[in-house]
């Protein structure tokens, strides 16, 4: 869900989904350099998610770097929150960072609300913003498929036109 | 007009299901496929254009509007108006999509809610995380033959 704000502000999108699993589990899944290429286009994410410390999401079949940050918060299983500067676009690469924020929330027994927000620096073509959307829904929905089901989706998509 | 009011910009949500369209399109249009994801309520339509539809709970019906569009297992566009919820009543109605289209071993579901007209801001934070719960239940119903039970109340 994108919401359209004032010229000067920087330009949010709001994406949850409820999840049949633990907070433990969706946190795992979100850090885990393992599990992270079945739900996220085959990006292994590498950091010791610390506060200060940087994140790194390659690309498939070592193909380099996908996106870069630093973690600013962190309090497992609860809330995340990293900066994410994209590299492999080099569109993407100059317009700076954009932050992210997982925020895990119990919703039920068994069931949690996982709540990704992302503000992203103010001169974000619109393009970048549907494509994010696009994406982060898949990202979404695929990991929710893997905690409830086992198995991830294989969804294909290419970058933002 | 006050300044509580303003037009929403278009809710769209998006999830992936593993699943085929016409199930989907099953889940979306059947009573006894709602009422396990959709807070309960079961639909009820002829599912033809210019039909009417309505969701039904136990109080009586809480949703009704127009079939727009149907087009199985592709599109269904319906007006919308939340009768059950006393001062909803009287707001224009709201425009709901839903577009469902095959993406590899999975189906892309998109729900576009589009709100003409000013509403009170106090219904717009709400409907978006209602959306949430109910395509989330949806998607795991499908996948798992389990709905979810998410306890947390539906928008007032």
């Amino acid at each position: 869900m994108t919401t359209r704000s004032a010229n000067n502000e920087r330009p949010r999108a709001v994406h949850v989904a409820f999840i049949r699993a633990s907070a433990e589990q969706v946190w795992n899944a979100l850090t885990s350099e393992q599990l992270s290429p079945h739900y996220f286009f085959g990006r292994r994410l590498e950091s010791d998610w610390k506060k200060g410390s940087r994140w790194t999401a390659y690309l498939p079949d070592n193909a380099g770097v996908d996106t870069i940050g630093e973690v600013i918060e962190s309090d497992a299983p609860r809330r995340l929150e990293v900066t994410w500067h994209v590299q492999w676009l080099e569109e993407a690469r100059k317009l700076g960072p954009a932050l992210v924020t997982y925020e895990i929330e119990p919703a039920g027994e068994g069931i949690v609300k996982l709540r990704i927000t992302e503000e992203m620096s103010p001169e974000t073509p619109q393009k970048f913003r549907d494509g994010g959307r696009e994406g982060w829904a898949a990202i979404l929905s695929s990991l929710k498929s893997m905690l409830e089901t086992g198995q991830a989706l294989s969804i294909r998509m290419g970058p933002p036109k | 007009m006050s300044d509580d009011y303003e037009i929403p910009p278009d809710v769209v949500y998006i999830t992936y299901i593993k699943t085929t369209p016409q199930r989907v399109w099953d889940a979306l249009t059947r009573g006894e496929e709602t009422q396990r994801y959709f807070f309960g309520f079961r639909i009820e339509s002829e599912w033809r254009v210019g039909a009417r539809w309505a969701f039904y709970g136990d109080e009586g019906v809480h949703d009704e509007g127009e079939v727009l569009e149907c087009d199985p297992p592709r599109r269904l566009k319906l007006s919308w108006i939340a009768v059950g919820i006393e001062d909803a009543r009287n707001l224009p109605p709201a425009f709901i999509t839903y577009d469902i289209e095959p993406a590899g071993e999975a189906v892309k579901l998109t729900m576009t809610e589009h709100q003409p007209k000013p509403i009170p801001r106090k219904y717009i934070e709400g409907g978006k995380q209602g959306w949430a719960m109910i395509l989330s239940s949806l998607k795991t119903l499908l996948e798992t033959g389990q709905a979810l039970d998410i306890s947390m109340e539906p928008p007032q």
